[in-house]
């Protein structure tokens, strides 16, 4: 029998039972069947086993429905795909040859559904596992794309991943394919967060931006649930130190959607092999670089240690760390020594010219000295963080890091 | 186990019922509660609970002796629950205690005077304690634990059946206290919020109303939350009220409060004397305090890193984290402290390079950059009087009073 360990409450649900034959070429359901284990006939028994702790909101679970078995080998179920084109609700993604009333079994993805009642629910309208990876597979090309602009082709993977969880979901899928699941649609979510900061400026994108971090707080909290449901000993997933690393990090940003308690109290629950793995002392570390303010030991380890999903996911917040750098030179500097914008650059990895610009958005001005070299005049009055946030000059800096890492 | 007759069986449930009955009637709450005491593991309760292994059939017992159906039903699921608590079975248990403690609640209510305060006190805490238990069987079965977040919910409608006009009102803190500490367990910790709520905004409460040893434990939960929050001039309020309030002789409590007391009271610049840590054996906060009083950076990393599971699981260690910047005042204090005994005309000119040395000295590796990093910090946060001249490497210190105290305000504020 599987080990339950770590601290916390688990889902309740018993750990998935590897398939009896895995050579067998015929997937097979991977949980134990009710009705051949005697212990879980009573009402109670099945009551126990689902959890709404798991199910996040969008998912509506009776407690006693049994779990399904999808055998849906599409990526969009039939009877979907022919009332979707019925009533020309594609997305332009889905559409044949441009035809807004006609798809295909390749081109058609399931929708997410906020209110499906348990009793309407066939199995041929739930995707089994392979075919979820197989459609996984394909949206996660498809971000790659440059045909469309972004915010349509995020707005599109989002709503189908989001379906993609709901399969997993009432299928009680919890072993080590829904982690992987899991895994990759988080890093869309990384991804597609740094994708926006880059484009800011553009309102429309901000509540966007909002309901994307959402989403992937709810993925990471779902997939930290996960890992402890399929812990075989006290060792950790492999990803799964950088992937509490994720949820660390978020911290950074002051306008995140907060999701209930300070990080104080959410260390409380974790287990110390997380706590002091790498990772997580890494994102600890710049946590605590960040909330004191040092900014030159935050950016040289950021350069040093992250991996290119943290630097992703830290991009957006940096100028917000630059700014307040700025208005620390500026405020404790001496007044006939103005600060050489090529120095302070190099600290906080960004491009000479980008650091002027920021200093002229924070309402700073700057000069140049008798030697030709861009400087910040100290001592001036007028700092101010833009109410609209900032352009994100990450972008050159960034990947001259990255850049260097491959070298 | 000695040979229990039928007979000596019979008699002692029919005994426990009728002073159950007897307790009600005569409105005697001191003599109600060790019969709802569960967990206490009284000789008595265990006598009892041998009697019902040997006579089965007690429903049929209390529906002899108990006329009203009321108590009848709160009886007959007492019963069940004692039993099944002597026999180990504890989720038995908790469901068993939670159908009579809402069987009592509804009594309660009808009653009209709190009379049977005490005794709710002790039902509440029952609950609790039973429903703790009850998880941790749950937990090493592989099944879901879920008995601490019904006993929630159960304290939940007890809550609100006290926060009515009347004098009954006057137990809602202790319940509420109960919450916090099923909420603390649970990690739930935000659902202590609209508790909180009611208590504090409720027109119906007077704080000053409840007994005291309720509001140093609702004090003490309140302040930890502060403590949580990072808002260290709350924490310190409510935790100092919580030790001020704590009556003589509870050391076990007075150490609890310290625990959270201590990181607060560092953070906003005062420092507990060695006899104060070492009479609660807070010993783990010592290499802390002096790590403080030298400007030793070494020593609060080394600190931190010593007890670092003890500190997380408090919650206090981001809180010492903080106190970084307090070390480097300190450290620079005490290089301007010593240039000034050498050669008062240039003391308040502190060269960087050299605070540079007195952390390699200190094994602590950072370059100049950073030290003009930390400097710069230092004086934004009104912790260092004086300005940076950024060419000639060199932080100038104000002659007047470089170094502030924090004086009571949290570093910053």
């Amino acid at each position: 029998m599987e080990e339950r360990t770590g601290r916390g409450q688990g889902l309740g649900l018993r750990p998935a039972r590897k398939a009896l034959n895995p050579s067998s070429a015929i997937w097979k359901p991977m949980r134990s069947c009710p009705s051949k284990d005697p212990k879980q006939t009573s009402v109670e028994a099945f009551r126990e086993r689902s959890n709404p702790r798991f199910d996040d909101d969008d998912n509506l679970r009776s407690p006693n429905s049994p779990f399904l078995v999808g055998t849906c080998p599409d990526m969009c179920p039939a009877k979907e795909r022919a009332q979707r084109e019925r009533l020309r609700d594609l997305s332009v993604f889905e559409r044949l040859n441009g035809n807004p009333a006609r798809t295909s079994p390749h081109l058609a993805v399931k929708k997410f559904c906020r209110t499906i009642s348990t009793v309407d629910i066939q199995e041929s309208d739930i995707r089994p596992p392979p075919v979820l990876q197989r459609t996984l597979k394909y949206l996660m090309n498809l971000v790659n794309s440059e045909e469309h602009p972004f915010e349509f082709v995020h707005d599109f993977v989002f709503d189908r991943t989001r379906s993609i969880r709901q399969d997993l979901s009432m299928q009680n899928i919890t072993d080590d394919q829904a982690i992987s699941m899991y895994e990759e649609m988080v890093k869309f979510h990384i991804v597609s967060h740094n994708r926006f900061a880059r484009c800011c400026g553009k309102s429309d994108l901000s509540s966007l931006c909002h309901l994307n971090i959402e989403q992937l707080m709810k993925c990471l909290l779902t997939l930290f649930k996960l890992y402890n449901l399929n812990r075989l000993s006290k060792s950790l997933h492999t990803n799964e130190a950088e992937f509490y690393s994720f949820f660390v990090l978020l911290h950074l940003g002051d306008k995140i959607p907060k999701m209930g308690d300070s990080l104080s109290l959410w260390y409380r629950q974790l287990s110390l092999p997380i706590l002091q793995s790498k990772k997580m002392h890494f994102a600890r570390a710049l946590i605590r670089y960040c909330q004191m303010g040092n900014y030159k030991r935050f950016f040289s380890s950021l350069e040093a240690e992250a991996s290119d999903l943290q630097l992703c996911l830290v991009e957006p917040f940096l100028d917000e760390i630059r700014a307040q750098a700025i208005s620390y030179v500026n405020y404790s500097g001496y007044k006939l020594h103005p600060y050489p914008l090529m120095h302070l650059s190099k600290i906080l990895m960004i491009k000479e010219y980008e650091l002027e610009d920021l200093c002229h958005v924070c309402g700073l001005e700057t000069s140049i000295d008798e030697a030709g070299m861009k400087t910040l005049p100290v001592k001036q009055t007028k700092f101010s963080l833009p109410r609209s946030g900032f352009r994100s000059y990450c972008l050159s800096a960034i990947d001259d890091v990255k850049r260097r890492k491959d070298l | 186990m000695a040979y229990l007759s039928m007979g000596e069986a019979h008699r002692r449930i029919s005994d426990y019922l009728s002073r159950f009955s007897d307790a009600v009637s005569s409105q005697d709450a001191a003599a109600l509660s060790p019969l709802l005491a569960v967990s206490s593991n009284s000789a008595s309760l265990q006598s009892l609970a041998d009697a019902l292994n040997v006579f089965q059939d007690s429903n049929r017992l209390v529906g002899q002796m108990e006329r009203s159906s009321q108590l009848a039903e709160i009886l007959s699921s007492l019963l069940r629950c004692i039993q099944s608590y002597r026999l180990g079975r504890f989720a038995d248990a908790y469901i068993a205690l939670e159908k009579a403690a809402n069987a009592f609640l509804q009594e309660f209510r009808n009653w009209e005077t709190p009379w049977a305060m005490e005794a709710l006190y002790t039902l509440v805490l029952e609950i609790r304690l039973l429903a703790e238990k009850a998880d941790r069987e749950l937990s090493s079965s592989g099944k879901n634990p879920e008995k601490l977040q019904g006993a929630g919910s159960f304290l939940m409608r007890v809550f609100g059946a006290l926060a009515g006009k009347g004098p009954k009102r006057v137990g809602a803190l202790y319940v509420a206290c109960q919450l916090f500490k099923v909420y603390f367990r649970l990690g739930t910790v935000h659902l202590c919020r609209s508790v909180i709520r009611s208590i504090e905004t409720a027109r119906i409460f007077d704080f000053e109303e409840f007994p005291v040893k309720d509001k140093v434990t609702y004090m003490y939960y309140t302040g930890r939350l502060e403590v949580y929050n990072e808002n260290f001039l709350l924490a310190d309020q409510k935790l100092t009220y919580a030790l001020m309030h704590c009556s003589p002789g509870k050391e076990a409590n007075k150490r609890m409060i310290l625990k959270y007391l201590i990181p607060v009271k560092l953070s906003i610049g005062i420092l507990p004397k060695q006899w104060l840590i070492e009479k609660y054996n807070l010993i783990e906060y010592s290499e802390v305090v002096n790590a403080l009083k030298m400007g030793d950076l070494r020593l609060l990393r080394q600190a931190l890193r010593e007890h670092e599971d003890r500190f997380l699981r408090s919650g206090v260690y981001l809180v010492l984290e903080k106190l970084e910047l307090l070390v480097y005042q300190r450290l620079i204090k005490k290089i301007y402290v010593l240039q000034k005994q050498k050669d008062p005309s240039k003391a308040h000119q502190v060269k960087l390079e050299n605070i540079v040395k007195a952390l390699k000295w200190l094994e602590m590796d950072m370059d100049i950059d950073e030290v003009e990093c930390i400097v710069a910090i230092l004086i934004y946060k009104n912790l260092t009087k004086g300005y940076i001249a950024h060419k000639s490497k060199v932080v100038v210190l104000s002659k007047q009073d470089p170094f502030p105290k924090l004086n009571g305000k949290p570093i910053g504020s």
